[in-house]
């Protein structure tokens, strides 16, 4: 009976170990041809995606230190299928690649401490996954070996990740000295407002911060998206980004309630700063990944807003947007991932008249834009809406002003690359690309998922239901 | 146990806290930094293992999660110095004021 | 542990580590003589600097042999429960030393067991 209970409730971890020792197996027995490995890893990670929708059970296991239900499930989804996509997309970059099999099993294991680190209901849990997900990621950033742009990138990851769990460490040290448990359920009944256990919230608050790069905190973001090769970029910038913030969201609104004013103003001022600086540094840059990680700050910053209405609204608007924000970011680092293995070009000058030589790849890289920017037609526009909506349920119009105002500064830096691609002459633009069909799947899923998810509420209206109310 | 108050221990614990924290941001060296972190890991250790002896001494979270910090931070020291090895292939030096590479 | 702590435990950690630092600043005299800059080797006379190189084969054998150590702290606390879990104790812990197993294959496949 507990056994049967523990099949179903881990079964996507369990199938994410299966694959991991799979690919550790054929790593260790003889060598095969990339080829026939990326077709068997990516078919291996599909069927992981559609087993992920059969059967989502709730209950927990292990005394409540993992915990499953329906949402949590539905979330798991979510970053499997980011990882298939990005997966596929860097086909063309790890077809020639080395250390294939190293990539996956890595790869694969931060999924797997992503996944603990959703379910987990005790502290220990959920440290133990952030690090899973944390530490191979280090060694993900480094995989461009011989670059000195990769390794300094990995050098400034690991430190400043290091340095980031150091210090949600000695915050859950306190929480654990003034409230005696590392289970959730106990924690949330022995808060209070206590100088002590604020402090102690303030310091796991910056250790959160750090990983979803707020900006007190946002440092070394920019840095690691540049150096770290395109594949483990947009994974960074998407997968682990929304893992983090799926957490912050539950462990703020269940386990810090009784804190609820004091992490409602810390919010305020994390949100309103991290959209204005991310909003800032994005229009200066001409490096695209450099871009993309700053616009990536900027819309941490509007999912912030969203959680500081708290309540199932807050919630599902967080989960909806991330939904969004999976597809459409996914969207942009398709298209540069496969513009840079192919070429070596990664900057947004090299960009102009795209159009002329690839028309497929420039539409999607300009829907993807409109909907990173919340263009109405596109999804993007009805996540940032919902994401407001949440927001504003505290009546802090101050907040949603601010948000409002900077999304049309976020108007403008991404319709100029998009004028840029369309209109802007260029002597010697990038050639036209033949893209491995696998990619072109990759890329095709992306734009569905943006305009499906923008005109069918059922999505939204799904989450919302899941979505526990406070 | 008794005879030495828990704020004492705690003395210690914040100390060496704030020691890891100032040498992470003021030292150069690569592995120094890392050995900040370490300290800063090993004041929670102090922490953890304080609590849990000198007010919930009925169970033993604090002392597991102590073994578990340990374990963690010795493989993110080994991927650390890892890399660092990796960087100093390129670079031919440990010291955070070469690395260049990437700026504003 | 009302806030009145908090804040002394804050001024103590300042002011024990910036006062350890300014004490060892004052009292120590910077006496220089060219013998305190020299390794000890044995009272045998130590040629060349002491800033030597080392192999980075020492660094890789040192990380290996790290993890694979320090993994086993968690063997302590299952030998102590062991007897009263019973056979589940058991197949954990032969998962648990599966994986470890499978982590020393592919560091035996990589080479990095090998002297270069």
């Amino acid at each position: 009976m507990i056994l049967n209970d523990f099949f179903i409730f881990m079964k996507q971890e369990l199938m994410l170990l299966f694959i991991i020792f799979l690919l550790l197996l054929i790593k260790v027995g003889k060598d095969r041809s990339n080829e026939s490995l990326l077709y068997l890893i990516n078919l291996l990670l599909l069927i992981n995606v559609i087993a992920g929708f059969i059967l989502p059970g709730e209950g927990s296991l292990f005394s409540d230190m993992f915990r499953t239900n329906p949402l949590i499930a539905l979330e798991k989804n979510m970053l499997n299928i980011g990882t298939l996509i990005i997966s596929m997309q860097s086909y063309s970059w790890l077809k020639s690649h080395k250390h294939l099999l190293e990539f996956y099993i890595l790869m694969i294991s931060t999924l797997l401490g992503m996944f603990y680190m959703i379910s987990s209901g005790n502290l220990l849990m959920f440290y133990l996954g952030l690090e899973l997900s944390s530490i191979p990621l280090a060694a993900l950033v480094n995989f461009d070996l011989e670059k000195k742009a990769s390794s300094e990138a990995a050098m400034k990851f690991i430190l400043s990740s290091a340095f980031s769990s150091g210090l949600l460490l000695f915050g859950v040290s306190l929480i654990y000295g003034t409230t005696g448990s590392l289970a959730y359920a106990e924690i949330t009944s022995h808060l209070s407002t206590d100088p002590l256990q604020i402090f102690a919230f303030v310091l796991f608050l910056a250790g959160f911060a750090f990983k979803i790069s707020a900006v007190p905190f946002h440092f070394w973001t920019a840095d690691v998206y540049e150096g770290a090769p395109v594949a483990i970029t947009s994974y960074l910038s998407v997968i682990s980004k929304g893992a983090v913030l799926f957490v912050f969201v539950s462990v703020l609104y269940t386990v810090f309630k009784p804190l609820a004013d004091v992490w409602y103003g810390m919010l305020f001022v994390l949100s309103i700063s991290t959209i204005i600086i991310g909003n800032l540094f994005a229009i200066r840059q001409d490096n695209f990944k450099r871009f993309l990680a700053f616009s990536s700050i900027a819309q941490v910053g509007f999912i912030l807003v969203g959680i500081s209405g708290s309540s199932s609204m807050g919630t599902a608007a967080v989960i909806y947007f991330v939904l969004i924000y999976i597809f459409s970011n996914l969207g942009a680092f398709g298209v540069v991932s496969i513009v840079s293995s192919l070429t070596g070009k990664e900057r947004i000058s090299d960009y102009k008249s795209f159009y002329k030589t690839n028309p497929f790849l420039s539409w999607i890289l300009t829907i993807a834009l409109f909907s990173l920017a919340g263009v109405p037609p596109a999804a993007g526009f009805f996540g940032k809406f919902f994401l407001l909506i949440a927001g504003a349920e505290k009546g802090n119009y101050l907040l949603i002003s601010i948000a409002a105002l900077n999304m049309i500064v976020s108007f403008y830096y991404y319709l100029r690359i998009v004028k840029s691609v369309f209109m802007e002459p260029n002597e010697s633009p990038i050639e036209s690309l033949t893209i491995p069909l696998i990619s072109k799947v990759a890329l095709y899923i992306c734009l569905l998922g943006i305009v499906i998810l923008g005109l069918w509420s059922v999505v939204y209206d799904y989450i919302f239901t899941l979505s526990p109310i406070f | 146990m008794n005879g030495i108050p828990l704020t004492h221990i705690l003395f210690v614990s914040t100390a060496l806290f704030f020691i890891g924290m100032y040498g992470f941001f003021t030292r150069r060296n690569m592995i120094t930094i890392l050995m900040s972190v370490e300290l800063i890991l090993n004041s929670v250790n102090i922490n953890f293992v304080a609590f849990n002896t000198y007010l919930y001494p009925q169970n033993l979270d604090g002392i597991f999660f102590t073994i578990f910090i340990v374990t963690i931070a010795a493989s993110e020291a080994a991927v650390a110095i890892a890399i660092i090895i990796n960087l100093y292939r390129s670079l031919h030096s440990v010291d955070v004021d070469e690395t260049g590479e990437l700026k504003f | 542990m009302g806030a009145s702590s908090l804040i002394v435990l804050a001024i103590a950690g300042i002011v024990f580590s910036a006062g350890g630092m300014m004490i060892a600043k004052i009292f120590v005299k910077g006496t220089k003589n060219p013998q305190k800059g020299q390794a000890y080797e044995s009272g045998i006379k130590s040629t060349g600097t002491t800033w030597s190189q080392f192999n980075v084969g020492y660094y890789l054998f040192a990380l290996v042999f790290l993890v694979f150590d320090v993994e086993l702290v968690f063997l302590y606390p299952w030998a102590v429960v062991v007897k009263s879990v019973g056979i589940t104790a058991l197949i954990e812990i032969i998962i648990f030393i599966f994986i470890l197993f499978m982590g020393f294959l592919y560091a035996h496949k990589k080479g990095a067991l090998k002297w270069i």
